[in-house]
C-alpha cells in the first residue's frame, strides 16, 4: 500500500501508525508529489493527532530522545526518499533501542546518518551566511534559499543573539518567514510583497562591508577554489561581500 | 535636488570612514588568527552571543574565513620591525580609528550577520600604554554603552603594563601576544624593539589569570582529564598580584569575574628567519606546556617590504611548509604526539611530500598493522586516516558490534590510506608487501594527483581541521 500524507511531520507519524496497525507500506509520498501506479494500491492518510503522540511517544520510550531528535531533523531534508529512510531506521529502532545510533557501518544507519549530517551543515550555513538589512522602521529582514527546510533550525540562535532587534528571515523558496522579537517567535506565510524597504544608511554599510571583504584578503595567496568549497557558489546570490545590491539591483 | 547639509555630513563621515576601514583592513591583514571558537554565551546585554565552536561569516578571495572584523586601530607605528608591512620607515597610508566610531561600526556590522564580533590588534602610536588604553576604551564602549555581548579578540601588545592588560582581558574573550618569531634570535635581529621579556611577561600573567579563575583549559586535548588549574601550574613571580597576594588568597569575587574565557593564543612567522620546522615546533611545544594556550598560529612570511636580511620580495610565501607545520602542530594537540616523536629519524624539517603522521607511521612499522577491533583509542588516533571523529565512531560501534572492514568508510575513514596500517579481526587489507619503501610508495603515487596543486586541494585537510576545532571547542572530543 502507497501511502500519500500531507507533507506534515505529523502526517508521516501517521503513515507509521498506519504501517504497523494497518498495512505494510510500499511506500510513502507528500499529496503533490505522488506519482500513481498499477502495482501498488494507494491511501490517502489522514493525519491523526492520536495516532501521532503514540507513534512519538514510542519513539521516545522504545528508542531515545536524541533519536526522535535526529528523526525530525531528517525530516526537513530534502532528500525524495527521506520517508522511507526513516521508517527503515524507526523499524530497526524497536529492535535495537537506543543501540541503533551506535551501529555506523548499517546501511539504514549511514542513510539517516547522512541525512542528519546535511540537514546540521546546512543550519550552519544560514547561522553563517544569513545577511540582515536593516529597514526603514529598524527591522532586520534577510532572505535565505536553503535546500532544506532549515528555517525553524535557525530560531535559537538568532532569537537569542537578536533580543532587542526584531528580525525577519524569509526563505523565499518556500514562501514563509521566521518572524522573531524579544525571544518569541514564529512562522508565517510571506510573500515578495511583504518586505519592507530599506533604512536610509543601508547602501552605506554594505558597502563598507564589500570594501572590508575585498580588502582583507591577501593577494599573494589568492585560492579560489579553497574560497567556494567553504562558501559555495549557490549560496552567493544572498550574500551581501559578492552580490551587494541584490537581485533587485540592475 | 539639492543635497541636505546634514545629509552631505553623513556622506563625507562615510566616505572618512571607507577610506580608514582600507588602510586599517589592509594593515591587519597578515594575523592569522580569525577564530570565533572557545566560548559559549547566551546573550547577557542588549545585543550579541557566542557560539562555542565559533561560527565564520565569509570566506575572502584568499580562501581564508572571515569571522570577526580584523582591524588594527591604528597603524601609526613607532616601532620599525623588519618584516612588517606598518614599520615605521614604510612609506605607506596612516589611519586610527576612534574608539566610539569602531565599537559602532562593529554593532552594525554585526546587527547585519557579517560578523561574530571584533579582533583589534594595532600598531604601536607614540607607547604600548597610550595604544592599549585607546583599545580598552573602545572595548568598554562595545561591552557598555552598547552592550555588546559577541566575540572581542584584542591583540596585547609587549611591554603594555599588567594593569591595562587586566583590564582588556575582563572585556575580551581571547587575548594573544604574538611572538613573532620562532627564537629569539630571529626576534632581535628583525623586531629589535621588541624584547623576549615583554612578550613572555604579558604571557605569563594571562595564564596566571586564568588559572586563577579556574578557567585554563589548554590546547586541543593535551591536558584532556587533568587539573591544569592548580597552583603548581601558576607561573613564577607575577608583579600585579600584589592586591591578590598570590593564588591562595583569591576571593571568591575574583575567581567568579570572567577573564579572557576563551584563552590565549599566539602567532609566529614562518619562513623569515633561518628556523627549522623542528625548532619551530619545540617552541610551540614549550608555548603548549608552559602558558598552555589554546593555539599557537603560523603564518608563511609574505614579503611585503624590502630588507636586505629578508627574503626578497619575488619570493612566494611559504605555504606548503606552513601546511606541513599546521598538521603536525595538530598532532601534537589533538592526537598525543610529542615533537621528539615526529623527528626521531634526524631530520630537522618536516618531509614537504607525506603528511607527518603518514611519515612517523611509516618510521615505526613495528608498532602496525594496529588491530581495529582491541587497539585502544589512542592506538587507533595514530593510525594514518583515521581522526578522532572515526576513532570515536569505531570505539563507540565495538560496544555492540564487531567493526568490518567495509563499515569504515562509512565511519569517515580514509580507508586507501588507512589500510596499509591496520587489521580488521585479525586480517591485513593492504594490497602490497608490509614493508617501508612499497607503503611510501603506494600512498605517493596515490596522493600524486593531491601533490601536483597542492593549494588547490589542501583545503580539504584545512576543512577536517577546522572541524575538528569545532568539536574540540564544543566539548565532543
Amino acid at each position: 500500500m502507497d501511502y500519500i500524507y500531507d507533507g506534515t511531520f505529523e502526517g508521516l507519524l501517521t503513515c507509521i501508525h498506519h504501517h504497523y496497525y494497518t498495512e505494510k507500506t510500499t511506500g510513502i509520498s507528500v499529496k503533490d508529489e505522488y506519482q500513481p501506479n498499477f502495482l501498488n494500491r494507494s491511501m490517502e492518510v489522514i493525519t491523526d493527532e492520536i495516532k501521532t503522540d503514540i507513534v512519538y511517544e514510542a519513539i521516545e520510550r522504545k528508542i531515545s530522545s536524541y533519536d526522535l531528535r535526529r528523526i525530525y531533523k531528517v525530516f526537513l531534508s530534502c532528500d525524495p526518499d527521506k520517508e522511507m529512510k526513516i521508517l527503515r531506521y524507526i523499524e530497526l529502532g524497536f529492535k535495537k533501542g537506543s543501540a541503533v545510533s551506535m551501529l555506523h557501518g548499517d546501511p539504514i544507519v549511514f542513510d539517516v546518518q547522512s541525512l542528519e549530517k546535511k540537514v546540521n551543515r546546512e543550519k550552519e550555513r544560514m547561522l553563517q551566511f544569513v545577511r540582515f538589512s536593516v529597514m526603514k522602521n529598524g527591522v532586520l529582514y534577510a532572505k535565505i534559499e536553503p535546500d532544506h527546510d532549515v528555517l525553524e533550525l535557525t530560531a535559537h540562535h538568532f532569537c537569542d543573539r537578536y533580543r532587542n532587534d526584531p528580525f525577519i528571515i524569509h526563505d523565499v523558496k518556500r514562501k514563509k518567514a521566521l518572524v522573531a522579537f524579544q525571544g518569541e517567535w514564529y512562522i508565517t506565510h510571506f510573500e515578495e510583497t511583504d518586505i519592507p524597504e530599506l533604512s536610509a544608511d543601508e547602501n552605506e554599510y554594505r558597502r563598507l562591508w564589500k570594501t572590508y571583504f575585498d580588502h582583507i584578503a591577501i593577494k599573494e595567496r589568492t585560492n579560489p577554489k579553497c574560497q567556494r568549497n567553504f562558501m559555495p557558489v549557490k549560496y552567493w546570490k544572498n550574500l551581501t561581500e559578492v552580490n551587494i545590491f541584490g537581485e533587485s539591483y540592475k | 535636488m539639492k543635497e541636505s547639509p546634514e545629509y552631505f555630513g553623513k556622506r563625507v563621515a562615510m566616505e572618512v570612514m571607507m577610506g580608514k576601514l582600507k588602510i586599517l583592513a589592509d594593515s591587519a591583514k597578515y594575523d592569522v588568527s580569525c577564530s570565533s571558537s572557545g566560548v559559549g554565551r547566551r546573550n547577557n546585554g542588549t545585543i550579541g552571543n557566542t557560539h562555542s565552536a565559533g561560527i565564520c561569516h565569509s570566506w575572502s578571495a584568499d580562501g581564508r574565513c572571515i569571522s570577526l572584523l580584523k582591524v588594527l586601530f591604528t597603524n601609526k607605528c613607532a616601532y620599525d620591525c623588519e618584516y612588517c608591512i606598518n614599520r615605521r620607515s614604510n612609506d605607506f597610508p596612516r589611519a586610527s580609528f576612534e574608539p566610539d566610531e569602531l565599537a559602532r561600526l562593529t554593532i552594525e556590522f554585526y546587527r547585519r550577520n557579517y560578523i561574530e564580533g571584533l579582533f583589534l590588534s594595532s600598531a604601536v602610536e607614540k607607547s604600548p600604554d597610550y595604544t592599549a588604553e585607546r583599545i580598552l576604551e573602545c572595548l568598554r564602549l562595545l561591552r557598555y554603552k552598547y552592550g555588546f555581548s559577541g566575540y572581542i579578540h584584542a591583540k596585547i601588545i609587549p611591554g603594555v603594563s599588567s594593569e591595562i592588560l587586566h583590564q582588556i582581558g575582563l572585556a575580551a574573550d581571547r587575548l594573544s601576544v604574538n611572538i613573532e618569531m620562532p627564537s629569539s634570535k630571529s626576534l632581535e635581529l628583525f623586531a629589535p624593539q621588541k624584547k623576549p621579556k615583554q612578550i613572555f611577561a604579558p604571557m605569563r600573567q594571562i595564564t596566571n589569570s586564568l588559572i586563577e579563575r579556574n578557567s585554563l583549559v589548554g590546547p586541543g586535548t593535551m591536558f584532556k582529564g587533568k587539573d591544569i588549574n592548580s597552583p603548581e601550574n601558576y607561573l613564577g613571580v607575577q608583579q600585579i598580584s600584589s592586591e591578590t597576594k598570590g593564588f591562595r588568597a583569591l576571593s571568591a569575587n575574583v575567581r567568579k569575574e570572567t577573564f579572557a574565557p576563551a584563552g590565549q593564543t599566539t602567532q609566529m612567522i614562518i619562513g623569515a628567519g633561518g628556523e627549522t620546522d623542528q625548532s619551530i615546533l619545540t617552541t610551540s611545544e614549550n608555548l603548549y606546556h608552559t602558558f598552555k594556550m589554546k593555539r599557537v598560529y603560523y603564518s608563511a612570511y609574505v614579503p611585503v617590504v624590502d630588507s636586505p636580511i629578508l627574503p626578497d620580495r619575488t619570493t612566494a610565501p611559504p605555504l606548503a611548509r606552513e601546511h606541513r607545520i599546521y598538521q603536525a602542530d595538530w598532532l601534537l594537540r589533538f592526537y598525543g604526539f610529542s615533537v621528539s616523536e615526529l623527528f626521531n629519524s634526524g631530520d630537522e624539517n618536516l618531509d614537504p611530500d607525506l603528511d607527518p603522521k603518514v611519515t612517523w607511521a611509516l618510521r615505526n612499522l613495528d608498532k602496525f598493522p594496529i588491530e581495529i577491533n582491541k587497539a585502544p583509542y589512542e592506538m587507533l588516533l595514530r593510525i594514518p586516516g583515521i581522526g578522532a571523529i572515526s576513532a570515536k565512531r569505531i570505539v563507540r560501534q565495538r560496544k555492540v558490534s564487531a567493526v568490518k572492514f567495509d563499515d569504515l568508510k562509512k565511519m569517515g575513514v580514509v580507508v586507501k590510506r588507512a589500510k596499509y596500517f591496520l587489521t580488521c579481526s585479525g586480517r591485513y587489507y593492504g594490497d602490497r608487501k608490509f614493508e617501508e619503501e612499497t607503503i611510501r610508495n603506494s600512498i605517493l603515487q596515490m596522493e600524486n594527483g593531491l601533490q601536483l596543486s597542492m593549494f588547490d586541494n589542501n583545503w580539504k585537510q584545512l576543512e577536517a581541521e577546522a572541524k575538528q576545532e569545532k568539536l574540540a571547542a564544543a566539548g565532543v572530543i
